[in-house]
């Protein structure tokens, strides 16, 4: 069974462009909400607002039991790279973000997650012309190799997103990681796999893991839910309960079941403690739906294809 | 200049998104100016709470930079008591404090001699199913405006309609709520204010929107801009994705004999305020004078006909040959 894991960034201050919601807190207090979250047992770190002292953080998730599922890089910070920094036009800023994620990369062997994971989200465009789109994928190719030939034990997983802040973010869909990887093919460069963001993108999210694990980028993966139109950041289930039962039947097919499931999920007027409370117990009713489900039986309706029969078979488990 | 340009006040200071903030904090003194040296804008809209405080204050302003207010816009958001709601909130207290800031927007228009109040009602909505009680919050709403409108006729209150944002759904997300809830409230100074970004983001042609409350007496005001059509409210410059269905609307506009102002959200991020705003009104100039070369009469002919779309296109870009 996977471990539940939640992302250290949505245990303060989140906002959006109009509202901050709750507030800024340092580790120590994010780590303690955490440990107080029934069913969480880890932490996604966020690089480098979490590594500021190595040893105090590694004796903070000593000290609450909490392990670590990956460390999250940040590739746009506070008033730099924002237009882009793995794509950036200024040689100065691509060469400064592939040596800050070889510290990230260091602190993750050193963990012991040995996995990095990064939304690329200020790389991409608003309009047309504004970028040259060979020059952007040359330079994402050179920087992400230089990367990932630092360890090659440490994976880094690109959380492809469709949008936000930019219009249209350069990794948008599981297509686009896999064909990447596969043109750059490096074996330590791979996807993170967020099922929000694959809403977004308007996949199956059962057909994207399937795709990824396929050319082996299925590196990692986000839980979320949203309506299909924007990055809401929603409890799992809330919206596509079905697609979420037939991802974690897939992603157990697909061997992903001894590993972490990371949560980015957005509390806005809801204390956070409670709401990943809800987060937790949510999944687990999933997976215990999933349970239900007798491979056998499953097997057969899919090669049937007959979607009436799927749903009444479905409907009967809960 | 072919229409009377407007800018949000608010557009020209620091702006968020989830995970960056673009342009420095600016005071509103430092507004004043940018839009002041904004070839072709002639207007300002202030917000309430806010540029509005010191009403003397913003007088002074506005007569030392040669600028008319176009609209008060009152602004609900971000502000805690209205976390949960606002005019449909389920706390009564916070429906009370919703309609005195409406009302209170109201009287400072009039005292500056305007009568147009805006507001964008974005914390009336819902994130998840089973999270709003719909008939509560609608008769809520349609009774808080009510009471809001009939507070003084001379001033009328133009309700932006916009799809989500910071709720994943606003109760009030497209044109067609806009209607209902404007024959449902049946006072004469309940109006809207179309915000062309909104209502692409909303999936519909602008255009078809405009007309629809053209007809009704509705369309008092229009905030220009745009976006990519999946759903975000980018602010982009008009025109600059959805060419055609901009000039679809400027089109729609000239017919319905539209005299009111050209307001404009535009999030500048990596240019200044003074640029997006100065390209937007050049881009609604340019894409107006298409239709005139084209001809007014020439496209409302072919309007009428079946099987039309080469002709118009072939119409429409006849001036882009050299």
């Amino acid at each position: 069974m996977n471990k539940l894991a939640i992302i250290t960034a949505f245990l303060g201050g989140v906002r959006n462009r109009y509202m901050v919601y709750h507030p800024d807190r340092e580790l120590e207090a994010k780590l303690e909400m955490a440990s107080k979250v029934i069913g969480c047992e880890g932490v996604e770190l966020c690089y480098p607002a979490d590594f500021s002292d190595i040893k105090e953080t590694k004796s903070l998730l000593d000290r609450f039991h909490l392990g670590v599922s990956g460390i999250n890089f940040r590739s746009r910070r506070t008033g730099k790279w924002l237009r882009g920094s793995f794509t950036s036009e200024i040689t100065a800023e691509r060469q400064e973000v592939v040596d800050d994620l070889k510290k990230a990369i260091d602190f993750a062997a050193e963990m012991g997650c040995n996995r990095i994971t990064t939304c690329p989200l200020n790389e991409g465009v608003d309009v047309p012309f504004e970028a040259d789109h060979v020059k952007m994928w040359d330079y994402a190719a050179e920087t992400l190799t230089a990367a990932c030939s630092h360890n090659s034990k440490v994976k880094i997983g690109l959380e492809y997103k469709k949008n936000d802040p930019r219009t249209r973010v350069i990794f948008g869909s599981a297509g686009e990681v896999a064909s990447f990887c596969h043109w750059l093919d490096v074996d330590n460069l791979g996807a993170t796999f967020d099922i929000g963001h694959s809403l977004l993108a308007q996949e199956h999210p059962a057909q994207a893991a399937v795709l990824l694990a396929k050319t082996k980028r299925l590196f990692y993966v986000h839980l979320n839910d949203n309506d299909g139109f924007w990055d809401w950041d929603m409890i799992p289930g809330t919206y596509h309960l079905w697609e979420f039962v037939e991802l974690f039947y897939t992603l157990r097919k697909l061997g992903y079941e001894d590993d972490w499931y990371a949560f980015d999920v957005f509390s806005k007027e809801v204390d956070q403690v409670e709401t990943f409370d809800a987060v937790m117990a949510m999944t687990r009713k999933l997976e215990e739906i999933t349970d239900r489900l007798e491979p056998a039986e499953v097997e057969e309706l899919l090669t049937e294809r007959n979607p009436v029969k799927s749903i009444r078979y479905l409907y009967s488990l809960i | 200049m072919r229409w009377k340009y407007s800018a949000n006040a608010g557009f020209f200071g620091a702006r968020h998104d989830r995970f960056n903030q673009y342009q420095p904090d600016r005071s509103l003194d430092e507004k004043f100016a940018l839009v002041s040296q904004v070839e072709g804008l002639t207007g300002i809209e202030l917000k309430y709470p806010g540029d509005l405080d010191d009403i003397q204050r913003a007088r002074e302003l506005l007569e030392r930079y040669r600028l008319e207010l176009s609209a008060v816009n009152v602004n609900t958001k971000g502000i805690d008591y209205f976390r949960h709601g606002a005019i449909s909130a389920r706390s009564a207290e916070s429906r009370r404090r919703a309609v005195q800031l409406l009302k209170e927007g109201m009287d400072i228009a009039a005292e500056m001699g305007v009568s147009l109040v805006s507001n964008c009602p974005v914390m009336d909505g819902y994130d998840y199913p089973f999270q709003a009680d719909y008939a509560q919050a609608w008769g809520d709403f349609i009774a808080g405006l009510r009471e809001v409108t009939a507070h003084r006729r001379d001033v009328t209150l133009m309700l932006e309609f916009q799809p989500h944002d910071p709720n994943a759904r606003i109760m009030l997300n497209n044109v067609g709520k806009v209607l209902y809830l404007c024959a449902e409230v049946g006072v004469p100074n309940l109006g809207s204010n179309l915000d062309i970004g909104h209502s692409l983001a909303a999936g519909e042609s602008p255009a078809e929107s405009a007309v629809l409350l053209a007809g009704k007496g509705l369309l008092r005001y229009i905030h220009s801009n745009d976006n990519t059509g999946d759903g975000g409210d980018w602010d982009m410059i008009s025109g600059t994705v959805h060419f055609w269905h901009w000039v679809e609307l400027l089109y729609t506009l000239m017919q319905t004999n539209y005299a009111g102002w050209i307001g404009a959200d535009l999030a500048p991020r990596h240019f200044g305020p003074g640029e997006a705003f100065h390209t937007n009104i050049m881009m609604i100039e340019r894409m107006t004078n298409l239709i005139e070369q084209a001809g007014l009469e020439q496209i409302q002919m072919l309007l009428k006909q079946d099987g039309n779309t080469p002709r118009i296109f072939e119409k429409l870009t006849a001036s882009f040959s050299i």
